[in-house]
């Protein structure tokens, strides 16, 4: 991993067109602005994570489970009426 | 056109039911044509099975059926996708990726923060990403009594 000591206010650049910049510290927190093509997608790692994670186990749902999923989803919905 | 799947078989599906997604699912990039396919008559369930890969099919359903407040903002994935905004409110379509634990589907979940914004007038799709919102990745469809 490639390790550099930035200021407040300073920036990072990544090829041509992606650009970060140090915008606030804040006791343990820092504030990134980052520019970069609207191709390029940019996510806080924990949240691209768990949606990543979400998508892969909804990927090996098995079809039985589905169907008894559907009896249950309607059972349940109609308890509420 | 026909396409392979492995849970359905060969299916014959009418080219235009097909969604483009040009960043594909987040963790399947690659993966870029789907189609909807109601998992039964009745059921709430569609599995968004890959035109490409048979293996691959994630299942979905509408979030107000479960959560009718749901309410996420779309602009800026509209400025991102160069998508029409006057057309939206009839073109726009919103679902939520659903997750049932094996062999305990009372304990399904969906994901609202990993919503799926479908545009049914040019036949794209993108997976939003969620962040400072109070909705959770494992919402529960079940509610314990």
């Amino acid at each position: 991993m490639l390790i550099l000591t930035r200021k407040l206010g300073e920036q990072i650049t990544i090829g041509d067109d992606i650009t970060i910049t140090l915008l606030e510290i804040k006791g343990v927190q820092v504030k990134l602005g980052i520019k970069a093509p609207k191709s390029i997608s940019i996510h806080r790692q924990e949240i691209y994570e768990r949606i990543r994670k979400e998508n892969l186990n909804s990927s090996e749902v098995s079809a039985s489970d589905l169907s008894e999923a559907t009896s249950i989803f309607h059972i349940n919905r109609s308890k509420d009426k | 056109m026909k396409i392979k799947t492995t849970r359905f078989g060969t299916i014959t599906i009418e080219e235009e039911k097909i969604i483009t997604m040009p960043f594909g699912m987040l963790g399947f990039p690659d993966v870029k044509r789907f189609v909807m396919l109601q998992h039964k008559e009745d059921s709430p369930f569609f599995w968004y099975q890959s035109v490409d890969d048979p293996m691959l099919a994630f299942v979905i359903m509408s979030p107000f059926l479960f959560k009718p407040d749901y309410n996420v903002d779309i602009e800026n994935v509209l400025k991102e996708m160069s998508w029409n905004e006057e057309e939206k409110q009839n073109t726009l379509e919103l679902y939520v990726v659903v997750n049932i634990p094996k062999g305990a589907p009372d304990k399904m979940t969906a994901n609202l923060i990993g919503p799926i914004l479908i545009n049914n007038k040019i036949h794209q799709a993108v997976q939003m990403v969620i962040s400072d919102s109070p909705y959770t990745h494992k919402f529960p469809l079940v509610r314990e009594n």
